[in-house]
């Protein structure tokens, strides 16, 4: 194993950064001015545009990790694959939630039928299929492989879904709603918004890591859970012991 | 070595057996999807014209969260020993998919038909343009059976796979369901159904290449 | 609920959430680094 004490200091240092890029990006959405049509409301946008970005980011990740796992059969892929998509779904909730919020004030209702937030929705159950999916599998390898199988169709029906979600928003048509997020944003605006991007990119990293850590523990707990003291069978068959103690042969 | 045709079609010959010994889905799916319909309007109020402009997206509601109970029952009546069984035979397991997906397929069109009988019965729905139907009934069978087919494969964890599989199943369903309301809808106000066929066929093509491409793999890690 | 009120809800969900996860993480290794250890 790599040396345990400069993993932990690594660690340490990513544990902080994270603190720091939220506070950062805390201070910057507190402090930027408000806008001129949603007043305080835009702050929202500092939080909501963020998460949802690392939520697509993080299952981007996943996909890639997926793929990298078919490819190499090596299941460091697939722990990142999962640990990512498990990121993902917590950034994906917090991004519907904030949708929510901010959408109560702004528009009244707390749920719109458009294209985009409907399809995060879908992919948010997709996701949480692929969680149950591994949970429901003792064995890391038939896990690894069949999560892989989900994925990938997962990320091919995507897609379909979005498209199918666009079209059929279209027919009934929704009402054209001042879409959050979609502004001539000026630049004190647009500042605070990059900040919160990068800061919540950090975030991810983080959170990416550590879930990555957790997972290699565990799958360290299960590997020696599953193999006991147990005496190995060719224990049965040794060598004879000749030694007889001294005594006359 | 017998072709892969004949290889599904002894599959799909063996589902459909099972199913006339055990008749799970012509007397307990069949009747659980028609009595869904049923409660309906009682939950909703019996108004006539609220009940005919629902009626038809809710049948697909139903098909497709109902229809993925017959893929289920499909698979977890496959025990380990039987997979092993198959593959010991040398039957091709994109042979398997195909023959499962088949069966579930022909029971799911089943289940449409009645459940559909019972829709407008209950409904009132307009069945104009109901020649169309005659294609999109088995379009809808035949991605859903895929769907489950292929998520029944890789849930098979006797616990929780039936609790699990329609979760997977339902998100990833979306285009289907879309597809088939719409052109029901669209039948009815004589719009555009075009588009939405060709969603379903490509669907359809993309779930079953999904389904063959990866029966090999998930054979080898059972 | 006044427009500084829906904001305040919205970072107490988000940055709350992101610390909790955080922080839940953190101590499941931290259980399960106790475990690794005790078993040798």
């Amino acid at each position: 194993m790599t040396d345990a004490s400069s993993d932990a200091k690594t660690l340490r240092w990513l544990d902080l950064a994270a603190a720091g890029a939220l506070l950062v990006a805390l201070g910057f959405a507190l402090f930027s001015p408000p806008d001129v049509i949603q007043g305080d409301l835009t702050r929202m946008m500092y939080i909501h545009v963020p998460t949802i970005l690392v939520a697509y980011g993080a299952f981007a990740v996943t996909t890639v990790a997926t793929i990298g796992y078919l490819i190499t059969k090596s299941l460091k892929w697939d722990t990142i694959a999962a640990s990512s998509a498990e990121v993902g779904v917590v950034f994906l909730g917090l991004a519907i939630a904030t949708g929510m919020i901010w959408g109560k004030p702004v528009w009244g209702v707390w749920w719109t039928w458009d294209a985009r937030l409907t399809t995060t929705a879908i992919m948010f159950f997709i996701y949480l299929g692929y969680l149950g999916l591994r949970r429901s599998i003792p064995d890391p390898v038939a896990r690894a492989q069949r999560s892989a199988i989900l994925g990938i169709v997962a990320v091919v029906q995507i897609p379909i879904v979005h498209f199918s979600v666009q079209w059929w928003n279209a027919l009934h048509q929704a009402p054209t709603i001042l879409r959050p997020g979609d502004p001539q944003i000026d630049s004190p605006l647009l500042g605070a918004l990059l900040v919160g991007l990068f800061a919540f990119a950090i975030v991810y990293v983080w959170l990416l890591v550590r879930r990555v850590q957790l997972a290699n523990l565990d799958a360290e707990l299960e590997a020696r859970d599953a193999a006991p003291d147990v005496p190995m069978a060719g224990e049965a068959v040794s060598a004879p012991d000749l030694s007889d103690g001294g005594a006359v042969s | 070595m017998s072709s892969l045709s004949t290889q599904m079609a002894a599959v799909t010959r063996r589902d459909l057996e099972r199913e006339r010994r055990t008749g799970e889905v012509l007397w307990i799916t069949i009747p659980f999807g028609a009595i869904a319909l049923i409660l309906v309007p009682m939950a909703v109020g019996a108004d006539v014209p609220l009940l005919r402009q629902i009626g038809p997206g809710l049948y697909w509601v139903v098909v497709m969260l109902f229809g993925v109970l017959i893929a289920v029952r499909r698979t977890s009546m496959e025990t380990p020993a039987q997979r092993d069984l198959l593959a010991l035979l040398g039957i091709d397991p994109a042979a398997v998919f195909g023959g499962r997906a088949m069966a579930s397929g022909l029971m799911l069109l089943v289940f449409e038909l009645i459940v559909g009988a019972v829709a407008v019965l209950f409904y009132d729905i307009d069945l104009s343009g109901w020649p169309w139907l005659l294609l999109v009934l088995p379009l809808a069978a035949a991605g859903l059976a895929a769907l489950g087919t292929i998520a029944g494969s890789i849930a098979t964890n006797a616990t929780v796979g039936p609790a699990l599989i329609p979760l997977i199943v339902a998100p990833l369903a979306v285009p289907l369901l879309l597809a088939a309301s719409e052109i029901v809808e669209g039948l009815r106000t004589d719009t555009g159904i075009l588009r939405w066929l060709l969603l379903m066929v490509i669907v359809d093509l993309v779930l079953c290449i999904a389904g063959v491409v990866t029966a090999r793999p998930l054979q080898e890690t059972q | 609920m006044s427009d500084w009120g829906w904001v305040t809800f919205g970072y107490v969900v988000v940055y709350g959430g992101v610390v909790a996860y955080g922080a839940s993480l953190l101590w499941r290794t931290k259980v399960a680094r106790r475990k690794l250890k005790a078993r040798g």
